[in-house]
């Protein structure tokens, strides 16, 4: 039994990082119906820049998020402006945007190959060595600052969304793109803004990871089959079904790892997106699309 | 002077044909026009053209002395044009009130937009009643009344209504008639598309007749609703043959 419980608290402890790694991908979609193939491939050059940040000016890890942020915030709505603003009302905007940003993901991963080779990386703060150990469980220091983190800043963008102006147009536009030009939305700057948006906690679970993971130029690509696992599973879109369905595979994959082997992991979130398509496509919290 | 001009108005959708060829109508200030016209003539289009959610091609709109064609929609509602739209389209997964709110999102006023709430709310006790239930679980007429309430959040001087019957009982329907039959006495000037064109006459000041993307007949409406030829087009009397094209 105790076994089980530790098994639960090391599963739910990455729940939080792999929460925060699908909130921008779900908003980013939500609001533009943008499937955003490179998220992953923005979260390891954030983790990079934390990386290079903690190696240059020792900079703590969790510090450095007050850099990633604002920095992949702003990359975030140049993007946005650059590659997808004009192309918003193209029938096959959908389809331009997966082959946009997959493109973006292949040079992000050329580009930091290039800068930091391809050697596995990670950053190593004090915090990231030891564990904190209560009773017969224990829970790594650096994962527990990564969960309340991410928790922090989940629900600080939930409560944006939810009580802000700005908020409320974004959700608006996430619910009814029309409706919210007639009530006088810029439709073009939410998007922009929200992109920005996504980007900036994608920065942050670049800064967190630094610390949790190792990483190279290339480990996006495994992030991003699991981040649209995570999104799809939880309803693409839905911010709360992010994080319920991040803290549900996590503690999946955790027993999977226990049981049958860590290479068996990531099965966990292929089975699960298999199912979900099959049973309620629409995922746990997703709507209906109609028509 | 609240008068909107339609100026010669070409417009079309991405790179599609025009739908509106030339279109030239004036919106006299406190009365109330009922636009009819068959499928495909180009009602919504003149709608969404005069609400800025769609760039004219060619000619120009001025509403009060301004010209307003060109401008974005924010721009055009902040002088005074609010637009209900044909869908109803409310934001399904927000409660009533928050629907509202978004009506009054560019006043950046909280107070002031909670304050013109508690207003409507007294015009409309249903959907006081409903505040904080998620408008996808309103009935089509609840849901057509908060979307009017929406447009009302900011005192517009002129509402445009897009086919605000559509897909409602005869019973709900009378109720969104009488309601806009309110506004039109409290001064309101009116912009109403209606497929049934009768009512729609009936709750108006002027009748105008589109055709094929231009304006071909503007007549007071009680006129419009008396004369032979609209009424065996578009008002089902006389069903002989022009009816069983129709049904075809």
């Amino acid at each position: 039994m105790i076994q089980v419980f530790q098994i639960v608290i090391l599963g739910l402890a990455l729940g939080g990082v792999y929460a925060l790694m699908s909130s921008g991908m779900t908003l980013i979609f939500g609001v533009m119906r943008i499937v955003n193939l490179a998220h992953s491939a923005f979260i390891v050059m954030a983790a990079y820049l934390a990386f290079w940040l903690f190696k240059a000016i020792n900079l703590d890890p969790t510090l450095s998020m007050a850099i990633t942020m604002p920095v992949m915030f702003l990359i975030g709505m140049a993007y946005y402006r650059i590659l997808f603003a004009s192309r918003a009302d193209n029938p096959r905007f959908v389809d331009i945007t997966v082959l946009i940003t997959f493109a973006t993901g292949l040079i992000i991963e050329g580009g930091l190959a290039f800068i930091f080779t391809g050697i596995y990386r990670t950053t190593t703060p004090e915090y990231a060595k030891t564990s904190y150990t209560f009773g017969p469980f224990f829970i790594p220091q650096s994962q527990l600052y990564a969960l309340i983190i991410s928790i922090v800043l989940i629900v600080g963008l939930w409560l944006f969304l939810r009580y802000t102006r700005i908020g409320n147009a974004i959700r608006a536009t996430m619910q009814n793109r029309n409706a919210a030009q007639v009530v006088g939305v810029n439709v073009r700057w939410i998007s922009t803004l929200s992109f920005g948006i996504g980007l900036a906690m994608a920065g942050a679970a670049g800064s967190l990871l630094s610390f949790v993971f190792t990483f190279y130029p290339a480990k996006h690509v495994a992030w991003i089959g699991m981040i649209l696992c995570l999104v799809v599973l939880g309803g693409m879109g839905s911010l709360v079904g992010a994080l319920v369905s991040s803290f549900l595979l996590a503690t999946a994959a955790s027993f999977v790892s226990f049981y049958l082997g860590a290479t068996w992991a990531p099965i966990t979130f292929y089975l699960a997106l298999f199912l979900i398509l099959l049973f309620r496509p629409q995922g746990l919290f997703g709507k209906k699309v109609e028509g | 002077m609240g008068t909107l001009i339609i100026d010669n108005v070409v417009a079309g959708y991405g790179s599609g044909p025009n739908i509106l060829k030339g279109l030239s109508l004036t919106v006299e200030s406190c009365q109330a026009y009922c636009i009819i016209g068959p499928n495909g003539a180009g009602k919504s289009t003149l709608i969404k053209v005069i609400a800025g959610l769609l760039k004219p091609r060619e000619g120009k709109i001025t509403f009060k002395g301004e010209v307003i064609s060109g401008l974005r929609a924010d721009q055009v509602l902040q002088r005074g044009l609010s637009y209900v739209p044909s869908d109803r389209s409310l934001f399904p997964d927000m409660t009533v009130k928050e629907n509202l709110r978004m009506g009054g999102y560019i006043l950046r006023d909280g107070r002031l937009v909670n304050r013109r709430i508690d207003e409507l709310f007294t015009m409309f006790p249903i959907l006081k009643e409903k505040s904080s239930q998620m408008a996808r679980t309103l009935s089509g007429g609840q849901q057509q009344l908060a979307s009017i309430a929406r447009a009302l959040v900011l005192k517009p001087e002129m509402i445009m209504l897009d086919e605000p019957s559509l897909g409602l009982s005869p019973k709900v329907a009378q109720q969104i008639f009488s309601t806009i039959t309110d506004l039109r006495k409290n001064g309101m000037t009116i912009l109403l598309v209606e497929q049934n064109a009768r009512k729609g006459l009936q709750n108006a000041d002027v009748g105008v007749v589109l055709d094929l993307g231009t304006n071909s007949f503007e007549r007071p409406a009680s006129e419009v609703l008396s004369d032979p030829r609209i009424q065996e087009l578009y008002l089902g009397k006389r069903r002989e043959p022009l009816a069983t094209e129709d049904q075809e």
